[in-house]
This record gives structure tokens, C-alpha cells and sequence, in this order.
């Protein structure tokens, strides 16, 4: 998979502004490069827009000023005089997210849930599908679980399958919204070692979390986001450990007070 | 289309349709209180402890809620005076006929609104001291009924609609008025949508009301 | 006055035709309304509002009106309104088809409804096209949800369907009645006819409280 353009940013983000309603402004402009092979982990209080900010590249979010390109192309676009917003559902297919509430597709088997896509919107042929899927379960410790419906698993277990399902795509860049915030403590660890596993073989990834022991382990870069804008950004050591800016420090203080 | 549609020609027979609409009512009223008076007994019997009780009450219900509305009324006008020697007016025996109807599909509705009242507040009924009467009193029927409602009101409206089928055994009420006016005027078309009209211009705020209620109680339940 | 049950054994072959026919109309009715009903029941949830508002008056104007009213309606006016004419079989079963669409568009509905918002972000997120994202993601997850209401609206559209006998379709009903007429002995052809009807529809309504709650535990996610 090469870039198209090696010196570009894979993710370029200008002038980004996103509202619910007037009152409810949520980006207030944001700019960011991510380049190919970055592990970007995103902080920040609840409500700072971090969801909104992986919805608005998973393309599942209109926006209203900006621009966003992905590996050099043109991707989202606001039109602010129509007040629309343009995607291009082709680069949009060379990204990935998964969700904090797995939707999985309760009525299909894992492997079904895996094959869908590639299937039906790709055209790829079942059995090279199902034999892609069959590797991936295999991998994430899933092989048993290829045949039963999605009620009968675990959580850690149903997030490993929506990791897969995703990869299935085989996508440039996966984004990853709170994964481990609806598990139980103890299924923690499998979900994050799958990231993990992932990180290791280069692959892009945007990751929100709560989790600040695995934001220091997995990223390469950390974003502090607050108020709709990015108030800190930089490599881990710096950004976590010793942050410039005093709105970053109180939160790193207060939230590793709660959290030992 | 080469219909030319003459909405006037049911003017003169909206006195008519007027009279029948009263005679619908006065069917629906009437099966209404009795429906949901005895469709609550009926209720307690379904779930009583003595299968004696039990059978016969189930089997009533399920008969009433399996079988056509019209073969029910066809089978009382028919069937009641041969079996029980009695002659009882056209009214009554319509009204007879949608109460039983009505009746067991209330009695259902009771039954599943009592038994959908959660155990927590029988639980809690028992951690404040009340007796098993209170229980009932006080927590488990304010709350079925609240539960019941919606699905009573809309079996009320059922039944107004189904009043219809009594003009089959000639009661002269507001469908019996319209087939006669449409064979009288030639007017089939005016007539009978001027008559769903009417029947529609009753039952639609009434089933509005219901879904309110259903809304206020969904939203209190959370 | 004594009553002769058995005596109706003569008539079965006449009951069965007319049994037939009841089935005949019954199915054909499903068939049609209940797709009828799939598309009445998006385009109730769609967000385009001519397509809300349109569905929403249909609806509540089937639901709101007697299924007789709606037989005549059909039977009566849309052979003048359409200058063709219609068998009464099919003017049966396009009036039973238009009742059982409005009927089962809410039990669609109510299905689509309780589809998290998270399917459709998921299929988004898996590049699905809309039409792949109804037909593989929706439609299966909405008819497994709704069967449990479909199947009682299934019930009672079999039950109406005995109304047809009132412009004169042979159904049970009608055979019934004509052969209860004929013998004047309405005691024991009523009360078998009744039994008939009963004996098909008891055990539905069964059927729908068993998968109800198999249903609703194989999609809790
Ligand atoms: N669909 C929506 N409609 C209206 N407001 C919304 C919507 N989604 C989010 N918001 C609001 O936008 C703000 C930012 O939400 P967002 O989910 O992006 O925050 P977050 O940083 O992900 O927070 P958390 O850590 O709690 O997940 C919040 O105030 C939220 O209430
Ligand atoms: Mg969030």
C-alpha cells in the first residue's frame, strides 16, 4: 500500500469548525498533521469534542468551515455559502473506527459480521473473504467464536471481533473512540493488547481514551483537546509528563488522582 | 378517470348517516362500560388460583380474541334466541355481542399489565408494612391500570370500528345508513368515503389521545 | 330443541372450499401487504418529510376506519374510479393487501425504531452503500424484530379476512352462512364455523409469545 504522495500528511486538517446547533459549538477550528505510521492519542475532559473529531473523519459528521485531505487528495469539504458539507465516499473507504459499543451486527455470526463488507461492497469473493476473516479470529485468539452470533460473546471478546472486522478493509488509518470504556476491568488488557499488536506493525491509528497508562504506552504523538480546540500537542513524554500549558497539567493532575 | 365525483348528492343524506352515527355511539358506549368493568373481572379470574376458575374464564377469552367479530355477532343474533329462548331487541343483542368482544380483549389487557408490574414494588410494598390487600390497593392496581390504558383505549376504538359489522344483521346504525344511502342514490363512492370520513373523524383523536398517554407514561416510567 | 352436530359432516366439503378460499385471500393479503408495509414503515421513519407525512395519513386513516368501510370502498368505487372491472376475489385482496400494510408499516416501524443509531455509524464506517446498508444491516434486523407483531397482525388480518363474505366472496364465512340459511340450523354450522377459525388462529397467538421471547433474547446485543 503506497502513499500517493510520500511527503504529504496522511491526515492535513485546516480551519476545522463543527456546531450541533448555534449554541452547541464544538470545534472551534482546528488544524492538524498526522503523518503515516503516527499513533495520535487524544485527551482531554468529556464534552472537549474529542468523539466529534473522529466522527467528523469517519466522515459521519457534516462540518462547517474547513477542509480536510487524506494522503494528498481532497477528502471533507465545507461548502460554508450552502451550508453542505462534501465527503468523498472513495477515500472515506481507506478508513477505519471502531466504536465504543462494538455494533456488531447482531443478526449475522462473527464471521458474517467480518465478510459483510468486503463482500457486498468490495465484490471480494466469499471464500477469499472467509478465509482473510478466518486469519484475522485466528490471530485475536477468536477462531473458536467464528460461527456464534455476537449476543454470545464478551465484551473484551466482541470489541477484538469489531478491531477485525475493521481490518477486513484493510485501511490506512483506524480510529479508535473510547474502545475499552464499556468493558469490565479485566477485559481491558486482551482489547488493548490488540491495539498493541497493530501499533507494532505500523499501522496509523487516532485513538480517544480514558486510559492514561495505555496512551503513554501506545502513542507516538499525544493531543490535549479542551473546549474545541487542541491546547497541547507533542510526543508523549512531553505532553504527559512535563505539560506546558497549565490547563493540561491540572487535568493530567486530577485525572491521575482519580485514577490511583 | 371519467368519474365526476358529486359530493352534494350525500348532503341530503347526512341527516341520515347523523342518525346512525348515534346509533355507532350509543354501541361503542355501551360495550365500553361493560367492557371494562367485566373484562377487569374477567382478569382476576384468568389468573386466579382454582383452575375451575381458571379454564372456563381462559377459554372465553382466547375464543373471543381467535374467532372473527363478525361470525361473534352473526352467531349471537342467530344462535342466543334458539339456545336460550330468549328475544331480546336488535340494540341489545348488538350491544351484548361487541361487550363480550370487548370484554376479553380487556380482560387480557388487565391480565398482562398486572402481571408486568414489577416485583421490586411488591417488594417494597412488603418493606413498608402493607398487608396483601394494601399491596394490591395501593401499588399493583394504580399501576396496572396506568399500564392497561393505553391498550384499553385502543380496544375501544377497535370496537367502535367494529360496530360497523352489526349492519350486516341490520342494526341501523352509520355503515347501515351508508349502504343504503349509496344503493339510493347511486352515489357509492361519495357515500362511503363520506362514512370512513366520519368513522375516521372519531376514532383519530381518540387514538391520539391513547398514544399521549402512552408517551406521559413512558416518559414518568424513566 | 335438540342440537345434531355430526349432521355438519355433510356440509365439510362445502366448509373446506370455503376454508380454502379463506387461506387463499388470507395469504395473499399477507404476502403483498406485509412488503407493502415494510416500505409504508421507512418511509414513516425517512427523513424526508412529504414521504413522513404521506405514510402518516395512510396509516392513520387505514387504522382509523372500519376494515368493512375500507371492503365496500374497494369494492364499490374503484372498479367506477378506475373503469376496469375487478373480480370480488380481487377487490378482497387489494382491500385486505392496503389494511394489512397500514397495520404492519407500524410494526415495522417500531422495529426500525429500536435499531441503535450505531448500526447505521457502523455500515458508514464499513463503507456500505445505502442499498447494502438496508437490505444486509436493516431489513433482516427489522423483520426478526417485528416478527412476534407481524404474526399477530397476520392473526388478525386472518380473522377480517371473514368480511369478505359481506360483498359476496365464498370464504368460510359465507359458506357458513349460506348453508346455516339453507338448513336453519345456524346453532351447530356457526358454532363449527366459529370452532374452524379458532382452531387456526389459537395456536398463532401462541406462536407469538414463544418467539417473542426468543426473538428478543437471540438479538440482545
Ligand atoms: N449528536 C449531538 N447533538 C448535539 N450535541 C452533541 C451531539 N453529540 C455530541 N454533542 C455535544 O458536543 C459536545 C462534545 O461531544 P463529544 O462527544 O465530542 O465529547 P468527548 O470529548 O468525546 O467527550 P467524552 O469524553 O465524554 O466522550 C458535548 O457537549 C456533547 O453534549
Ligand atoms: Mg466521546
Amino acid at each position: 500500500m503506497m502513499s500517493t504522495n510520500t511527503s504529504a500528511p496522511l491526515v492535513s486538517i485546516r480551519g476545522l469548525h463543527k456546531a450541533y446547533s448555534p449554541t452547541v459549538q464544538v470545534i472551534k477550528g482546528i488544524d492538524l498533521d498526522m503523518h503515516a505510521g503516527d499513533r495520535l492519542v487524544v485527551i482531554g475532559p468529556s464534552g472537549g469534542g474529542k468523539s466529534t473529531l473522529l466522527r467528523v473523519l469517519m466522515g459521519l459528521e457534516t462540518i462547517d468551515k474547513g477542509s480536510i485531505a487524506f494522503d494528498g487528495q481532497p477528502y471533507i469539504q465545507a461548502d460554508e455559502a450552502r451550508g453542505k458539507t462534501s465527503i468523498d465516499t472513495k477515500v472515506r473507504n481507506s478508513i477505519g473506527m471502531v466504536f465504543q459499543n462494538y455494533t456488531l451486527f447482531p443478526h449475522l455470526t462473527i464471521v458474517e459480521n467480518l465478510i459483510l463488507a468486503p463482500c457486498k461492497s468490495r465484490g471480494e469473493k466469499e471464500s477469499v473473504a472467509k478465509d482473510r476473516a478466518l486469519t484475522f479470529l485466528t490471530r485475536f485468539g477468536l477462531r473458536d467464536k467464528a460461527t456464534v452470533y455476537p449476543s454470545q460473546l464478551s465484551g473484551g471478546q466482541k470489541q477484538r471481533v469489531a478491531i477485525a472486522r475493521a481490518l477486513m478493509l484493510d485501511p490506512k488509518l483506524m480510529l479508535f473512540d473510547e474502545v475499552t470504556s464499556a468493558l469490565d476491568p479485566e477485559l481491558v488488557a486482551e482489547v488493548e493488547q490488540v491495539i498493541q499488536q497493530l501499533a507494532l506493525q505500523n499501522l496509523s491509528m487516532m485513538i480517544v481514551t480514558h486510559d492514561m497508562w495505555f496512551a503513554k504506552n501506545i502513542a507516538s504523538r499525544v493531543l490535549f483537546c479542551a473546549g474545541g480546540t487542541i491546547v497541547e500537542d507533542g510526543p508523549p513524554e512531553q505532553v504527559m509528563g512535563a505539560p506546558r500549558e497549565e490547563r493540561t497539567r491540572e487535568f493530567l493532575s486530577r485525572v491521575f488522582h482519580i485514577g490511583a | 378517470m371519467t368519474y365526476t365525483f358529486d359530493f352534494m348528492a350525500v348532503r341530503h343524506g347526512l341527516g341520515v348517516l347523523f342518525d346512525g352515527l348515534l346509533v355507532t355511539l350509543e354501541l361503542t358506549v355501551a360495550a365500553n362500560v361493560i367492557g371494562l368493568t367485566f373484562g377487569f373481572g374477567l382478569a382476576l379470574l384468568v389468573m386466579h388460583r382454582w383452575a375451575v376458575l381458571r379454564w372456563p374464564a381462559s377459554l372465553f377469552v382466547e375464543f373471543f380474541r381467535c374467532t372473527p367479530a363478525i361470525i361473534q355477532i352473526v352467531w349471537f343474533f342467530y344462535c342466543v334466541p334458539m339456545l336460550f329462548d330468549v328475544y331480546l331487541d336488535a340494540m341489545t343483542m348488538g350491544i351484548l355481542a361487541l361487550a363480550c368482544n370487548l370484554t376479553a380483549f380487556n380482560a387480557e389487557a388487565y391480565r398482562a399489565a398486572i402481571q408486568a408490574v414489577p416485583r421490586d414494588y411488591r417488594d417494597a410494598g412488603i418493606a413498608l408494612g402493607l398487608n396483601g390487600w394494601q399491596r394490591i390497593r395501593y401499588i399493583v392496581l394504580p399501576t396496572a391500570f396506568r399500564a392497561a390504558l393505553p391498550v384499553l383505549v385502543s380496544n375501544g376504538i377497535g370496537i367502535f370500528q367494529q360496530t360497523a359489522l352489526v349492519a350486516i344483521v341490520a342494526l341501523q346504525d352509520l355503515m347501515y345508513m351508508g349502504k343504503s344511502l349509496a344503493t339510493e342514490s347511486y352515489r357509492p363512492i361519495e357515500t362511503f368515503t363520506v362514512v370512513a370520513l366520519i368513522y375516521f373523524a372519531v376514532s383519530f383523536p381518540v387514538s391520539q389521545l391513547a398514544s399521549w398517554f402512552e408517551h406521559r407514561r413512558d416518559r414518568l416510567a424513566r | 330443541m335438540d342440537y345434531n352436530f355430526a349432521f355438519v359432516l355433510r356440509y365439510q366439503d362445502a366448509l373446506l372450499v370455503g376454508l380454502k378460499m379463506t387461506v387463499l385471500v388470507s395469504l395473499a393479503s399477507i404476502a403483498i401487504g406485509c412488503l407493502w408495509g415494510f416500505v409504508l414503515g421507512m418511509a414513516r421513519g425517512s427523513s424526508l418529510r412529504w414521504a413522513r407525512a404521506l405514510a402518516t395519513v395512510y396509516i392513520e386513516f387505514f387504522r382509523g376506519t372500519p376494515v368493512i368501510v375500507q371492503l365496500f370502498w374497494v369494492f364499490f368505487c374503484l372498479p367506477l374510479l378506475l373503469g376496469i372491472e375487478l373480480s370480488n376475489m380481487a377487490s378482497g385482496i387489494v382491500a385486505l393487501s392496503l389494511y394489512m400494510g397500514a397495520i404492519s408499516a407500524e410494526s415495522f416501524r417500531a422495529a426500525l425504531k429500536t435499531i441503535s443509531p450505531d448500526q447505521h455509524n457502523a455500515c458508514v464506517a464499513l463503507g456500505l452503500s445505502r442499498y447494502a446498508e438496508i437490505r444486509y444491516v436493516l431489513m433482516p434486523q427489522a423483520i426478526l424484530r417485528a416478527i412476534p407483531t407481524l404474526l399477530s397482525n397476520c392473526v388478525s388480518l386472518f380473522k377480517e379476512s371473514a368480511l369478505v363474505s359481506a360483498v359476496g366472496m365464498a370464504d368460510l364465512m359465507f359458506v357458513g352462512q349460506n348453508i346455516s340459511n339453507a338448513t336453519a340450523r345456524p346453532v351447530e354450522v356457526l358454532t363449527v364455523v366459529a370452532l374452524i377459525y379458532f382452531v387456526i388462529a389459537f395456536p398463532l397467538t401462541r406462536g407469538v409469545t414463544v418467539l417473542e421471547r426468543k426473538v428478543l433474547k437471540g438479538l440482545a446485543v
